[in-house]
């Protein structure tokens, strides 16, 4: 018998008792609803806190200071820095030798001076990185837009620096546009007068928020670069002391969050302060493990008894049909044909069921991450949305249920496979 | 061990039968049954209620092994057939007509048909084209697509006849074809079965306890406690 006479048989057997089919298939439906609802919330909920404890950035992400990195260093998340340790180009270099390292984003700073437009005079730090590669930095845009990577006329200004304009932070915007004169100094040796200052003047394309270090201007590469050069021109300053350091940092991306630890410790070696939240990110995870394990749990029993709901019905419709088996070995069916017939019947009520519990679940998904969003934004906890489904857990959830009918089908199907072709000559 | 045998045919036997023995439990159902059914020969097999007409037609149909005896078919011993061997001796040798008429209540009167050919993996225009030749012969064409409720029990029955036929089987095997049918019905179906055996050139071994049925067979003989006798 081919698959396609199966299933003809398997389908009309099904609907020959339809509200058995009916009832079974809602019990299946609850069962996988069940379980792809949790997934979703479970696998949404990790994923958004996961986010939130990396502030925006890769949770793979490691920070390298130019320091030396304390003993107790990798048994903490934050920075240990000991002594100062260069962070060179050849360094730099290493790191991104290291293994389980995908990406280096090294981060230069300069020191400047601001002159207002009120004629005052204040200190700041301009912090460059490359403003193609901002997405792996622990850097938010709240207004405007980056600037262009190579520009030495356009900044970003950090909320510190909103400060200084008297602007409300929850206002960004009106930042935006904002003209800035910025001066880099130059303290020749043994002068002991404010010295000499280079300036340019940059508009502000965009407002962030920043945990890189401490600045009020995110700004390309070449501003940096030419900065520092100047700055280093002269001998500097109590005052203005030249920094050593080529590079104030750098962030580190590892391949994987398993290997966060490995290359901290590849950094440790090398002589470098790092800080990560892998700690805190192994303790999450743990919690929300076990909050999985128990809903999956849950989950796992109401599909196990929807599964067994199928095996019942099957074993029902089994010794309601034993004579049209009987018959159908009598008029030469084999034993794989009886088996095939079944086996489609409790494939077809998987995947009926399968197929409305994972619209079911993603629905109740939906409005679970809809209702806790409410919940968490009314007692001031900030949003956590909870929608977006990956389409692989209502899919997996649809297949894998059918492939658990299937298995549940599998005893009552080889039964009835085994039954004797006398049965179709048994008195009723 | 008494033995019994069949009037003698002549030509060579399509179902033959030595020394089958068949107990149930302490109850001996078939007590050393010797039976020949010569090719294209009608052949009664009368007898009370259990008497083992129906364990016979179970033997010699590959629903049950004898367990004493020898059961040749086609020349086929069915003691050396098993699994999908025996299914397809089911397939190919034998066509069933049962009291019940055996037909799957949930496909209709043409797929029932197309069914036999489908387990022996015809494909599907040429099983759908000589199923409605068969319900034309067996004259149900027009009753195609009713399911077996929609049918009275002598189309059923028909319905039947047309599915045991549609392997091309070297003999048929009715365990009481007309049990469930009036007098009219009965006789219709029995015509029928009676044409289409001569048509198809396929043996007959017709089970009854109605002598009405055993008078239109070339032959009959009775089952008493288990042993044949011919009358």
């Amino acid at each position: 018998m081919r698959w396609s006479d199966a299933v003809t048989l398997a389908l009309r057997g099904a609907l020959r008792r339809p509200v058995r089919t009916a009832l079974t298939t809602l019990g299946v439906t609850l069962g996988s609803g069940l379980l792809v609802a949790l997934a979703v919330v479970t696998t949404a909920a990790d994923t958004k806190v996961l986010d939130r404890l990396g502030q925006g950035n890769p949770l793979t992400t490691v920070r390298v200071a130019p320091a030396q990195p304390r003993p107790g260093q990798l048994d903490s998340d934050a920075l240990q820095p000991g002594a100062p340790h260069d962070l060179t180009d050849a360094a730099l270099a290493s790191i991104r030798r290291a293994p389980h390292v995908t990406r280096v984003v090294p981060i230069q700073t300069s020191r400047v001076a601001e002159l207002s437009d009120e004629g005052g005079l204040s200190q700041d730090w301009i912090i460059g990185t490359d403003m193609t590669q901002v997405s792996t930095l622990p850097i938010t845009l709240l207004a405007g837009r980056w600037p262009a990577a190579n520009s030495l006329t356009e900044v970003a200004a950090t909320t510190d620096y909103l400060f200084k304009l008297h602007i409300d932070g929850d206002k960004p915007r009106q930042a935006l546009g904002h003209q800035v004169t910025l001066t880099s100094p130059r303290i020749a040796a043994g002068d002991t007068g404010p010295g000499q200052g280079r300036s340019y003047r940059a508009v502000i394309v965009g407002v962030v928020g920043q945990d890189l270090t401490d600045g009020d201007f995110i700004v390309p590469v070449p501003q940096v670069v030419q900065s520092r050069q100047w700055e280093q021109g002269g001998a500097g300053s109590t005052q203005f002391p030249v920094n050593g350091s080529p590079y104030a940092g750098a962030v580190v991306v590892a391949s994987s969050l398993s290997d966060v630890h490995t290359v901290r410790a590849e950094l440790y070696g090398m002589g470098y302060a790092t800080s990560a939240p892998e700690h805190l990110v192994a303790s999450v995870q743990e919690y929300l493990g076990v909050v999985n394990v128990v809903l999956g749990s849950i989950g796992s029993v109401a599909l196990g008894v929807a599964l067994l709901s199928i095996a019942n019905a099957l074993l029902a419709a089994i010794h309601e049909r034993r004579r049209d088996i009987g018959v159908l070995k009598a008029i030469g069916g084999r034993d794989r044909d009886v088996l095939r017939w079944f086996l489609v019947e409790a494939l077809a009520i998987g995947l009926a069921g399968g197929a409305a519990g994972a619209v079911a679940g993603v629905v109740i998904a939906e409005l679970v991450g809809v209702a806790v969003n409410q919940y968490l934004v009314a007692h001031d906890l900030g949003s956590l949305d909870l929608v977006g489904v990956p389409v692989v857990i209502p899919l997996l959830g649809w297949l894998g249920t059918g492939l658990l009918a299937v298995i549940a089908g599998g005893l009552p199907s080889l039964q009835a496979a085994h039954l004797p072709a006398r049965e179709a000559v048994v008195e009723a | 061990m008494s033995v019994n045998r069949a009037r003698p045919w002549g030509g060579q036997p399509v179902v033959r039968l030595r020394g089958v023995c068949h107990r149930y439990g302490t109850v001996t159902v078939l007590d050393g049954l010797d039976l020949d059914l010569p090719a294209h020969g009608y052949l009664a097999l009368m007898g009370a209620s259990g008497a083992g007409k129906s364990t016979a037609l179970a033997l010699i149909g590959g629903l049950e092994r004898a367990q004493r005896g020898e059961v040749v078919v086609g020349g086929q011993d069915l003691d050396r057939l098993a699994g999908d061997a025996l299914a397809a001796y089911r397939r190919r040798t034998i066509g069933f007509v049962f009291q019940h008429f055996g037909l799957l209540e949930t496909l209709t009167a043409q797929e029932n048909v197309e069914l036999a050919m489908a387990l022996d993996g015809v494909g599907r225009e040429e099983r759908r084209s000589r199923a409605r030749e068969l319900l034309d012969a067996v004259r149900l064409g027009a009753r195609s697509s009713h399911r077996p409720s929609a049918l009275s029990g002598g189309e059923r029955q028909r319905v039947a006849i047309a599915r045991a036929l549609a392997n091309r089987p070297r003999l048929i095997l009715a365990d009481e074809p007309t049990g469930n049918l009036d007098a009219a019905a009965a006789g219709h179906v029995l015509d029928m079965l009676d044409e289409l055996r001569s048509e198809h050139g396929c043996s007959l071994l017709v089970v009854t306890h109605n002598p009405v049925v055993a008078r239109r067979a070339d032959e009959s003989c009775e089952l008493v406690d288990g042993k044949l006798r011919v009358p």
